[in-house]
């Protein structure tokens, strides 16, 4: 069943691929006997193809995973797009402590620990990163201070 | 011999050079402790830990010897959580699980650990040997590929990868064209079109390497090991005393280099690797054993096959991506974006146009295999107590290191975005049986294929009877063919060899 409705998912984006390789990308003046839409056009078709016998012939029905399973990832999947959101405007020290404090706490770490664990990985990633490795990192709300 | 002889020797001056000498042992290291790691292989460690190795603006031929180094670091570190844990770092150590995990059970482990450092070692040596003695040949007859003869190349790789890898061919070829779509976004380079970027400006040069390659592997290595540790616990076994013997190598010499071999050759087809290696080699030797039926109950043959094949499968793998630009491996297609991203193009003309890189990284494998040969029979110890990290913090490493590495290259928070949306992707994926490496595969190949593609129907004036007009090409597609027929042929005669078993006729 779930195997079915991802192969439906793609088929529905491949459909979308497909029409628009044939009918908005078109060169003004072209090259080669190919053009910039042959290649997609080509590419969508095996994909409508594949999706589509996927769609037919699926062979997994389940995930197989249990309901508290399941809150956990999506917990988890929270707090990464949470991760992303924050990472700029609060900064690498900021967004890391949280999100690896709330991440150690739900696998399990006690709270002390999980907190020392994301003040710890938030400073020594941050200056580590930048002081010696010379990467990128945003400062955020500590900009002032670094 | 004479220009082999000069080039290895160019290779050794720069792999020896002291900052990439640091550099093999340090991802050695480094990949040995990341394949030690429950549940991430090398393809995942690779995909970690690039953007980090291209952050520090190293030289291409360093950052390349220092991917590579924890390539097999990690391919070599697998064998750590499969005989200690029973849980194999990716698909290419499943089979050392089979027998490794049994001794350490029977209070072997210290046994099992040497005696698989060693088949290791003698299986990546191998592979190493035969890529200098075979790879510049390969690449000058490389440099006479034509465009359509490259086009003939692509279809044999994605015929090997359809038949060869994963359970499902559909699914396999599936992940293939995902990975050509995804690599058909942006501006076309011919013509200066734009191609599905909707008008966003953060794709018009197309969708980064980095990004799809740490949200399809490091971020759904991360939703994964919060799925296992949902499961239950790990708990390690106890390293003893025990140590692999003389006579113990003596009864796995010729079990070592049957595996050495059939994994150098299986490494060489595209996009198989590790895993169809090992688990060839595994089946090769019982087979081949008089008494087969020990193996899978801590039998030393066992262990040694598969650890000598997947580890000279990951030489082999390397051979394709130097000589004709094509990746032998997921892994490998990690190192050939990454040789794109400082802009060496991978290829025939690598090693006279940059023989720093790609001698370079040759010697850096023979200095490499010797180097975790020294650290690992010493330091196995220390490997296996990584082991007890406990997970809760372990995993949020993860996450923390792909948003470092996307954003100290990039420097784009959508990215941070897309490889979460990719690693839910990636991992709803892999819960559906679909594999990822030849996802990365298309990605990787997909400009090289089109381009060739139009590149030869130009050259012919849009006449396709180009692309099988040369003998190259010909015997390319007859082997594309063969690689696809040939399983499907196996598999009826071993079900109607079975059917006859089963009739009244032969039970009588």
């Amino acid at each position: 069943m779930v195997d079915r409705l991802f192969a439906g998912v793609l088929f529905l984006v491949a459909l979308g691929y497909t029409y628009i390789a044939f009918t908005a990308i078109k060169a003004p003046f072209q090259y080669d006997p190919l053009g910039p839409e042959s290649w997609p056009q080509l590419l969508g078709i095996v994909a409508l193809l594949c999706s589509g016998y996927l769609f037919a012939r699926p062979e997994v029905a389940s995930f197989g995973l249990k309901l508290p399973t399941w809150g956990r990832l999506a917990i988890l999947v929270v707090l990464l797009f949470g991760y992303a959101e924050l990472f700029r405007p609060a900064g690498f020290i900021v967004a890391t402590f949280a999100f690896c404090s709330l991440l150690s706490l739900m696998l399990g770490a006690r709270i002390l620990p999980a907190l020392g664990f994301g003040a710890a990985t938030g400073v020594v990633g941050f200056f580590l990163c930048t002081r010696v490795l010379e990467l990128n990192l945003p400062a955020g709300v500590f900009a002032a201070y670094l | 011999m004479d220009a082999i002889i000069t080039g290895l020797g160019q290779g050794f001056a720069t792999a020896l050079a002291p900052l990439n000498l640091f550099l093999v042992l340090a991802g050695c290291f480094c990949g040995t402790l990341i394949g030690a790691l429950p549940g991430i292989g090398p393809i995942n460690g690779v995909a970690i830990l690039l953007p980090i190795a291209y952050g520090f603006g190293l030289p291409p031929e360093s950052a390349i010897i220092l991917l590579a180094g924890i390539y097999y670091g990690a391919e070599y570190g697998g064998r750590i959580s499969s005989i200690l844990l029973n849980v194999p770092g990716d698909a290419g150590a499943v089979m050392t699980t089979l027998d490794g995990n049994p001794m350490a059970k029977k209070g072997e482990a210290g046994r099992a650990l040497s005696l698989s450092a060693i088949a290791s070692f003698v299986g990546g040596t191998f592979a190493v040997v035969l890529l200098t003695a075979f790879g510049p040949a390969l690449a000058s007859y490389a440099v006479t590929f034509s465009p359509s003869d490259y086009v003939a190349l692509m279809v044999f790789a994605f015929a090997s990868l359809a038949s060869l890898v994963g359970s499902n061919p559909v699914k396999t070829l599936f992940g293939a064209v995902i990975g050509l779509i995804l690599a058909s976004v942006g501006i076309d380079a011919n013509t200066g079109v734009e191609r599905y970027t909707f008008g966003v400006p953060d794709i018009l040069a197309g969708i980064d390497f980095l990004v799809v390659v740490i949200g399809l592997f490091g971020m759904a290595e991360l939703i994964t090991l919060v799925e296992h540790q949902a499961a239950g616990t790990l708990k390690a076994l106890k390293i003893d005393k025990s140590f692999v013997s003389m006579s113990d190598l003596m009864r796995v010499k010729w079990t070592i280099l049957r595996s050495a071999i059939i994994g150098f050759f299986i490494g060489i087809l595209p996009g198989t690797g590790a895993s169809v290696a090992s688990a060839v080699a595994y089946g090769t030797e019982k087979r081949v054993a008089k008494d087969g039926h020990l193996l899978g109950t801590g039998d030393i043959r066992g262990l040694a096959a598969p650890e000598a094949a997947n580890n000279a499968a990951a030489g082999g793998a390397m051979v394709p991506m130097l000589t004709l630009g094509i990746p032998g491996s997921g892994t490998t297609a990690i190192l050939l974006g990454a040789l794109l991203l400082f802009n060496v193009t991978p290829g025939p003309l690598m090693f006279t146009q940059r023989p720093e890189i790609a001698w370079g990284l040759i010697a850096s494998m023979y200095i490499g295999n010797i180097a975790l040969i020294i650290i690992n029979l010493p330091l196995v110890g220390l490997f296996a107590r990584m082991l007890t990290i406990p997970q809760q913090y372990l995993t949020p490493l993860i996450g923390v290191l792909a948003f470092i590495g996307v954003y100290s290259v990039v420097s784009n928070p959508h990215d941070l975005f897309m490889i979460t949306a990719l690693g839910v992707f990636g991992w709803i994926m892999r819960k559906l049986n679909y594999s990822l490496a030849p996802v990365i595969l298309g990605f990787v190949l997909g400009s090289l294929f089109e381009d060739n593609l139009r590149r030869a129907l130009s050259i012919s004036g849009g006449d396709w009877l180009i692309l099988v007009e040369s003998w190259n090409a010909v015997v390319l597609y007859v082997l594309a063919i063969l690689v696809v027929v040939l399983p499907i042929l196996a598999s009826r005669r071993r079900a109607s060899a079975l059917a006859e078993g089963d009739s009244p006729a032969t039970q009588a």
